[in-house]
């Protein structure tokens, strides 16, 4: 896998190409089944859709699926059996209800549900990032979610004596990350919406940057610096059905097809439209 | 004379008058009600709220009518101030401990409440999506302001499956606040307590739909109801779309509704 090379990856220093552009296939054939692959975007704002669709088609499977929030992308990935387990804050279609194929697999015990909350995952990359091994918190005191979450121990603080909840370290296999704009370096540009988008990038050791246009200049200042990435791939409406603002909106009335579809037990029809899209 | 309103426009009244002129207010994933209910602050008491939500992830003064397919318009045509997730977790939410409504799947007689999964956690009866940061802020936060679209003893249980949300703490004054569509909530030596019911509706109905023996405030008031002005404010400039009601329906109900919203928003685009 390609990876770069400051972080101790495969490539020799040197070797490295400045430019990063490749084709969506190359990118998605360096993920490795197993992957932990953290996802970019919000629900249904700028998720790298297409780019999930292209690891679908090529069946890379047995993966666990990290984001702040997953949608419709993993939906379908959860859906096509490609994901072993999800680590996520909220898993479901906002407006449009539950996440069918989610809720179902979830239900059915055939989803490893690792819980997580906003806390867990953002202080567990910046863990990631400061090359530590966790990251103190005060949050879930008083809930449940350590009962379901033996791996997170607690922590005394050396310096007052209370006791925080130790949030391990989140260190994704690959990131991808739909981009308004990017530069051939992977310098890109996210807009708004930036959920963890850089955080993903800075905590993983490859990282796919798809994005709606790869220009010679970036028209605005780069939410994520090109060091971070490793493949830039060009690939306009990347993230549709959800929106890319304000290049645009979310598309409601596909959303809706999605979720009927499931609702009517189309949800292999539905897949398999999808992927001769 | 009391000007007619559905239980919707209740609910985003109480949520503004919660509000107060300069505060920062949050909206979470899929809380449409919420956001009417602090652009109605904004355009009434509060012209200073600064809003700021899952979605967009700023800071904003602006505000900008409900949307279905162009929900970032409202956070991200004029942001004050973009943020990133890890600033809001670690940084924001911890220190400036903003106002925000969750909607709760469970909640029970001392106002822990559910977002996570109905039955037992390892095998779910219902896998719900998630409690996103609650189980973050409400451990730390002084206030815990709930709303619940449509009460029921589904809703308000003796005993939540599972405990995402933080309620009553021994030996801390809490904060905690409830809006239902039949009324208004708080925390009374730690059980609930229904402190107003609505306009037009029966005490009975109250109890008949909490799933827990409940508490009633003595005396029991009434809801100060909706101003005319308040649901002008919410018709016909905050959210002329209706897609505030998406909360208060599910099942075949919302898909019908989803599908009249996503007509009447093209239509509206031409």
């Amino acid at each position: 896998m390609l990876c770069r090379s400051w972080m101790g990856g495969s490539a020799a220093i040197g070797t490295e190409t400045v430019d990063k552009r490749c084709s969506l296939e190359q990118a998605v054939a360096e993920i490795a089944p197993g992957s932990l692959v953290g996802i970019g975007g919000l629900t249904l704002y700028r998720r790298p859709v297409a780019a999930v669709r292209e690891i679908a088609r090529a069946g890379i499977g047995n993966l666990t699926l990290l984001g702040l929030t997953l949608g419709f992308e993993a939906d379908l990935l959860v859906g096509a059996g490609l994901a072993r387990r999800v680590r996520t804050s909220y898993f479901g279609l906002e407006a449009f209800g539950l996440a069918p194929m989610f809720t179902q697999a979830a239900g059915d015990g055939n989803l490893e549900v690792v819980e997580e909350t906003e806390a867990s995952i953002v202080f567990g990359l910046r863990a990631a990032m400061a090359r530590v091994g966790f990251m103190p918190s005060r949050a879930w005191a008083e809930t449940d979610l350590p009962r379901v979450r033996k791996d997170v121990r607690t922590v005394e603080d050396p310096y007052t004596g209370d006791v925080y909840t130790a949030f391990p370290a989140i260190a994704p296999d690959v990131a991808i990350v739909h981009a308004r704009e990017a530069d051939a370096l992977g310098n890109a540009v996210l807009g708004g919406n930036l959920a963890v988008d850089r955080e993903l990038s800075t905590a993983s050791p490859t990282v796919i940057v798809t994005a709606e246009k790869v220009v010679e200049t970036l028209s605005a200042e780069a939410d994520i610096l090109g060091q971070m990435v490793t493949f830039v791939v060009p690939l306009p409406r990347g993230a549709q059905p959800t929106s890319c603002y304000p290049d645009y909106p979310l598309d409601a009335a596909e959303l809706l097809r999605y979720v009927e579809a499931c609702r009517d037990g189309k949800f292999r029809q539905y897949l398999k439209a999808w992927l001769e899209t | 004379m009391i000007p007619e309103f559905a239980a919707d426009e209740v609910i985003a009244v109480c949520i503004s008058r919660r509000i107060q002129d300069g505060d920062i207010v949050v909206q979470g994933l899929a809380t449409p009600l919420t956001l009417a209910g602090y652009i109605l602050a904004k355009l009434t008491h509060a012209p200073n709220v600064v809003m700021a939500s899952a979605i967009g992830n700023v800071a904003t003064l602006g505000w900008h009518p409900l949307s279905l397919s162009r929900v970032e318009a409202m956070w991200l045509d004029k942001p004050l101030r973009r943020l990133d997730f890890s600033e809001i977790s670690c940084e924001l939410l911890p220190t400036v401990q903003p106002k925000e409504f969750l909607r709760p799947a469970q909640v029970d007689r001392h106002g822990h409440f559910n977002n996570v999964a109905i039955g037992d956690w390892s095998a779910p009866a219902l896998r719900l999506p998630g409690c996103g940061g609650i189980a973050d802020v409400t451990p730390l936060h002084r206030r815990v302001f709930l709303y619940v679209p449509r009460h029921s003893a589904r809703v308000f249980v003796e005993q939540v499956d599972f405990r995402s949300g933080v309620g009553w703490q021994s030996g801390k004054e809490r904060d905690w606040y409830l809006v239902s569509d039949l009324g208004t909530f708080d925390l009374h030596q730690g059980q609930i307590r229904l402190k107003t019911v609505h306009p037009g509706v029966p005490l009975e109905q109250v109890r008949e739909q909490t799933g827990f023996p409940l508490q009633v405030a003595e005396p029991l008031e009434e809801t100060h109801p909706p101003s005319a002005e308040e649901l002008r404010l919410l018709r016909e400039v905050i959210d002329p779309l209706s897609i505030r009601k998406i909360e208060m329906v599910g099942g075949a109900d919302r898909r019908a509704l989803l599908s009249e919203i996503i007509r009447r928003e093209i239509e509206l685009q031409g």
